[in-house]
C-alpha cells in the first residue's frame, strides 16, 4: 500500500519537476507582465520588444476598466496597466500606482500636448498617454435621415428606427448619453439626475429594443446588420474604413472624451524595463504600426498625423473633437455612487 | 480485507481541500459584507436582501423559463430520436451512437462561434433565406438564438441516457403487450415509456443544470440583454466586484439545483438514476 | 413488409435532420477556414491562408499546448487517484463510503460556474497566484469525481475474496492490486479517463475563473477572440474537428476490425 502512494507521489513530483524544468530555462529571462484591454495591440511589437530586449512578455487582456479593477483588487499583479482615465484616477487615490520616471521616455516629446496634464492626473506624475477618442453615434447614410441627426443624442430614441440599434454594454458610457441628452453632468452624483438617467435609459430600452453588445459592434456594423451604434470614435473610423455608407458624429449635447494611459503599478519589480517598453510603444515607427492595426487616434503625434492624411484620410471619427466646452473627461466615483450606478445598469439591461 | 482501504486518503485530503472548502469559502463570502478581502468581514445578510429586489426576480425566472425550455426542447427532440435509434440493427445503433457523441467532443465555444456565423443578421441562414424569396429574420441576440445554441449543445445529452435504457430493455416484453392486447399507444405508455424512465431523469437532470447555469452561450449568442444566473454571476465577480452578492446567488443557484435534483430523482420508481 | 420499410425511412429521415442541425456548425466552421477573404458569409474562393495564420500566431499556440498538457496530466493524476479511490472505496466502512460519495457529487451536480467561483475565492484568498497550475490543480478536481463514478461500480461487481486469492497464493497487496485487480478493471478506468480528458480539453467556465498571467486554453482565447471575425479560429476549429474524427476513429472503429479479425481467425480455427 505504502509503495502505491509513495508511486503515485512520485509520479506527481516527476511531472511537476518536468513542468518547472520547462519553465525554469525563461525564469532567468526578465519578465514584464501586461494587463491591456483586448484588441488593443499589434502583437507583432510585443515579439519585436521581446527580442530586443532579451526579455518575456507576459501579456493578458481584460474587457473592460472594471474588470481590470477587480482582478488587480483580487490580488493579481502585473506590472504595466492600461486603464482609461477615471480608472487611473481611482488607481491613484488608491495607491496602487507607481511614478514614471520621463528621463527614460525620450519620446515624450511626440506626445499630442493636450492629453499632457489632465484633472486625473495634473502633473503627469503617473501617466503615458496611449490612445484617445470621444464616444458618439454611427450611422448608415442610407436609412437615417439627414434632419434627424440634429436631435443628437436623441436620435437613439427616434422610435422610426426602433430595433435598428446596438448600444455599447458599458455602465459608464451608457449613463454618459443619458446624461448628456438631458443636459446633465455625465460625472453627475445627485441622486434625482441619475434617476432620471435611468429612467431615460428605460424608456429608451422599452420603445427601441436595443441590443447591448460591446467589440462585435464592429464587425456588425462593417456588414451593415443595423443602422445606427453608439461607438468609440477609434472604433467608428475602423468601420467607415470598411463600410463607405457608415458615417459617424458626436453630438452637440457633448460626449465623453477619454484617454487611455500606461501606467506603471507599485508592484512591478523591473521598472527600467516598464520604462523601455513605455517609450517603444512612444515611438514614431511604432506608434504608426500599432495605430494601423487598432485604428484608435493615436497619442503619438507623427504617427497619429500620419494616418490621419493617409490611412483615415477624410474619415472625421479618426479625429475626435476636443476643446469643446460640452465635452468631458469621466472622474472618479466613490464606492458609493458606482454600486448605485452599476446595479441601476444592470437593471436596464436584464430587465 | 483492510489493505486497500487506506488508497482513498488521498482523495479524502484532495477532496476537503478543493471541494469542502471551497464551498464553505463561497457560504462565507454569501453571508459577509467584506468586499473582495475576508480581513475586515463581517456577518451580514445584505447580499440576501438585495436578492429581494424585483431585478433579480426577473432573472431568476428568465434562467428557469430558458432552462425549462430548454429541457423540453431537447426531450421532445431527443426522445423520437434516441428511439428510431433503438429500431436499427446493433452495428448501425453504434455508429449512430457515435455520429451523436462527435459534437459533444468539440469545444463548446467553437460550436457556439459558429452559430454567430450562421444566425447574425447578414449572416448564412438569411442569406439563404433570401434565396428563397423569403425576407429576412433577426435572430441573433434574441432568446430563439440562445434557445438554438442551448440545444444543440445540450440534445446528445438527452439523447444518450435515453438511448441507454431502451436499448437495455427486452424485446419480447413489447411482444408480450401486444399478446396481452395492448395497442401501440398502451404499449408505448406501459412498455416502452417506463423502461426509459430512468434515461430521461439523467437526460432532464443533465440538460436542467447545463442550461441554468449556461452563461457563454447566451453571453455570445444573446448580447448583453440577455441575462441569466450565470452571466449575472460572472459579473459580479468579474467587473462589478461585489464577491459577497455574487457568492449568494451562486449558492442559491447550487441550493435550487440541488433541489431539483432530488425532486426528479424522488420521480423515479426504481431508484436506478 | 412495405410498412416496416416505410417506417424506416422515416426514422432515418428524422435522425438525418437531427445530425444535420448538428454538424451544421461544424461543417460551415470548417469550409470558411479555407475561405480566402475575412468574410464568414461569402466564399470568395480557396486558400489557406488562416492556417497560415494560425501557425505563426503564438498565443494561439501556446494555448492549443496549454491545453493540452493540461488535459493530459489532469487525465493521468485524476484517473490515479480516481481508481484508487474506487477500489480503497469498496473497502472502507459504509458511513465513509457514503460521505465521501456524497461530497465526490458535488462537483458534478453543481453548476460549472459556482465551482468555478469557488476556486477563484480559494485561489485568491490563499493568495496563490493564478496560472498553470491553479489550472491544473481545478481541472484535477473536477475530473476525479467522473473517474470514481466510472471504475467504482466496476469494483463493487469483483469478487471482494479476489485479493485475498492472490495474497494466499504469496501474493504482495501492490501485486495482487497491480496483476489481479486493475487488469479487471481496465474497461472502466479507460472510459473515465476518456471522460475525464474531454471534460478537461472542453472545460471553459472554470479554467475562465482559476487563470491568470497570460495563461489561456483554447476555450479562453476563443472566448477572447469571438468579439471580432477571426477565420483564424475556423482554422482552429477544423484542426480540432479532424484531430478528434481521426482519435474516434482510433479508438472506436480499429478496435472493432481487430476484433471481427480475430474473431474471423477464431472461426477459421475452430473449422479445422
Amino acid at each position: 500500500m505504502k509503495k502505491i502512494i509513495s508511486i503515485v507521489l512520485i509520479l506527481t513530483m516527476a511531472f511537476s519537476l518536468v513542468l518547472t524544468g520547462c519553465t525554469k530555462k525563461e525564469d532567468e529571462k526578465k519578465k514584464l507582465r501586461i494587463f491591456n484591454a483586448g484588441e488593443y495591440i499589434d502583437k507583432s511589437l510585443l515579439t519585436e520588444f521581446e527580442k530586443a530586449y532579451g526579455c518575456e512578455i507576459i501579456y493578458e487582456t481584460f474587457d473592460s476598466n472594471e474588470s481590470m479593477y477587480t482582478k488587480i483588487r483580487s490580488g493579481e499583479t502585473y506590472d504595466i496597466l492600461v486603464p482609461s482615465d477615471y480608472m487611473i484616477e481611482r488607481l491613484i487615490k488608491e495607491d496602487y500606482l507607481a511614478e514614471i520616471d520621463w528621463e527614460q521616455i525620450p519620446n515624450k516629446k511626440y506626445l499630442q500636448e493636450h492629453l499632457l496634464g489632465q484633472d486625473y492626473d495634473p502633473e503627469d506624475k503617473y501617466c503615458v498617454p496611449y490612445y484617445y477618442g470621444s464616444v458618439g453615434i454611427l450611422y448608415n447614410k442610407k436609412v437615417i435621415d439627414k434632419e434627424d441627426l440634429a436631435d443628437g443624442w436623441e436620435l437613439l430614441r427616434n422610435t422610426k428606427y426602433a430595433g435598428n440599434i446596438y448600444m455599447y454594454d458599458s455602465e459608464r458610457d451608457s449613463f454618459m448619453i443619458a446624461c448628456k441628452a438631458l443636459g446633465y453632468s455625465m460625472n453627475t452624483i445627485k441622486e434625482k439626475e441619475i434617476k432620471k438617467a435611468y429612467k431615460w435609459l428605460v424608456k429608451q430600452r422599452d420603445t427601441m429594443d436595443p441590443v447591448y453588445v460591446t467589440d462585435d459592434v464592429i464587425d456588425n456594423m462593417i456588414s451593415g446588420n443595423k443602422s445606427l451604434a453608439v461607438v468609440y470614435s477609434g472604433d467608428g473610423a475602423l468601420i467607415i474604413s470598411e463600410n463607405d455608407d457608415m458615417d459617424f458624429f458626436e453630438p452637440e449635447q457633448g460626449t465623453n472624451l477619454w484617454t487611455d494611459c500606461m501606467v506603471m503599478t507599485k508592484d512591478c519589480k523591473n521598472q527600467e524595463l516598464a520604462m523601455e517598453f513605455m517609450n517603444f510603444m512612444c515611438d514614431p515607427d511604432n506608434a504608426y504600426l500599432n495605430t494601423q492595426y487598432i485604428g484608435y487616434s493615436s497619442a503619438v503625434k507623427p504617427a497619429f498625423e500620419m494616418i490621419r492624411d493617409d490611412d483615415y484620410k477624410g474619415i472625421k471619427a479618426f479625429v475626435p473633437r476636443i476643446h469643446f466646452d460640452k465635452d468631458e473627461v469621466f472622474r472618479y466615483q466613490t464606492n458609493k455612487t458606482r454600486k448605485i450606478y452599476s446595479k441601476l445598469w444592470t437593471k436596464v439591461k436584464a430587465y | 480485507m483492510k489493505h486497500y482501504r487506506s488508497m482513498i486518503s488521498p482523495y479524502v485530503l484532495w477532496a476537503f481541500g478543493f471541494i469542502i472548502i471551497p464551498f464553505i469559502m463561497i457560504m462565507v463570502y454569501a453571508f459577509t459584507d467584506g468586499g473582495l478581502s475576508l480581513t475586515d468581514a463581517g456577518f451580514s445578510l445584505d447580499s440576501f436582501a438585495e436578492m429581494t429586489d424585483s431585478l433579480y426576480f426577473t432573472v431568476f425566472t428568465r434562467s428557469f423559463s430558458t432552462g425549462i425550455l430548454t429541457t423540453l426542447l431537447c426531450l421532445f427532440i431527443g426522445y423520437p430520436m434516441a428511439f428510431f435509434i433503438t429500431k436499427f440493427d446493433e452495428r448501425v445503433q453504434g455508429t449512430l451512437i457515435l455520429i451523436t457523441t462527435i459534437p459533444m467532443w468539440i469545444n463548446l465555444l467553437l460550436r457556439t462561434y459558429a452559430w454567430i456565423g450562421i444566425l447574425s443578421d447578414n449572416g448564412l441562414l438569411n442569406s439563404f433565406l433570401k434565396m428563397l424569396g423569403i425576407g429576412p429574420v433577426s435572430i441573433m441576440y434574441t432568446g430563439i438564438a440562445v434557445n438554438i445554441g442551448l440545444v444543440c449543445n445540450f440534445l446528445p445529452f438527452m439523447i444518450l441516457p435515453i438511448h441507454t435504457s431502451l436499448s437495455k430493455m427486452d424485446p419480447s416484453l413489447l411482444e408480450a403487450a401486444y399478446d396481452l392486447g395492448a395497442n401501440k399507444v398502451q404499449a408505448f405508455t406501459r412498455v416502452i415509456f417506463k423502461y426509459s424512465i430512468p434515461g430521461v431523469l439523467n437526460g432532464v437532470i443533465i440538460t436542467f443544470l447545463m442550461a441554468i447555469s449556461a452563461f457563454v452561450i447566451p453571453k455570445m449568442l444573446g448580447g448583453g440583454q440577455f441575462t441569466l444566473l450565470g452571466n449575472l454571476i460572472e459579473n459580479q465577480f468579474i467587473s462589478v466586484g461585489n464577491w459577497n452578492f455574487g457568492a449568494a446567488v451562486s449558492l442559491i443557484l447550487a441550493i435550487v439545483i440541488l433541489a431539483a435534483i432530488s425532486f426528479l430523482k424522488r420521480i423515479d420508481p426504481d431508484g436506478t438514476v | 413488409m412495405k410498412k416496416f420499410q416505410k417506417s424506416k425511412l422515416f426514422y432515418g429521415l428524422y435522425i438525418g435532420v437531427i445530425f444535420a442541425f448538428f454538424y451544421l456548425p461544424i461543417v460551415v466552421t470548417m469550409f470558411f477556414s479555407f475561405n480566402s477573404s475575412k468574410s464568414l458569409t461569402h466564399f470568395s474562393g480557396f486558400s489557406l491562408r488562416w492556417y497560415g495564420n494560425l501557425i505563426k500566431d503564438t498565443e494561439i499556440m501556446q494555448a492549443v499546448y496549454v491545453s493540452i498538457s493540461i488535459a493530459i496530466l489532469a487525465t493521468i493524476i485524476s484517473t490515479i487517484i480516481g481508481t484508487l479511490t474506487a477500489i480503497g472505496l469498496s473497502k472502507c466502512r459504509k458511513l465513509v463510503r457514503e460521505m465521501l460519495l456524497n461530497v465526490n457529487n458535488i462537483p458534478m451536480m453543481n453548476p460549472d460556474i459556482v465551482t468555478a467561483i469557488g476556486f477563484l475565492i480559494l485561489f485568491s484568498s490563499l493568495r496563490i497566484p493564478k496560472g498553470y497550475y491553479t489550472m491544473l490543480m481545478a481541472h484535477i478536481t473536477f475530473c476525479i469525481p467522473y473517474v470514481i463514478t466510472s471504475v467504482y461500480p466496476k469494483v463493487k461487481t469483483l469478487d471482494p475474496n479476489l485479493a485475498d486469492a492472490a495474497m494466499d497464493l504469496g501474493a504482495s497487496p501492490f501485486m495482487a492490486l497491480y496483476k489481479v485487480i486493475l487488469p479487471m478493471l481496465r474497461e472502466g478506468i479507460f472510459a473515465g479517463a476518456l471522460l475525464a480528458f474531454t471534460m478537461s480539453f472542453d472545460d471553459f467556465v472554470i479554467s475562465y475563473f482559476v487563470t491568470g498571467n497570460g495563461v489561456s486554453n483554447i476555450s479562453i482565447i476563443v472566448y477572447n477572440m469571438t468579439k471580432r471575425t477571426n477565420p483564424t479560429i475556423n482554422a482552429l476549429s477544423t484542426i480540432v474537428i479532424l484531430v478528434i474524427f481521426v482519435t474516434m476513429f482510433i479508438v472506436k472503429v480499429i478496435p472493432y476490425l481487430i476484433g471481427k479479425r480475430r474473431k474471423e481467425q477464431l472461426a477459421y480455427e475452430e473449422n479445422n
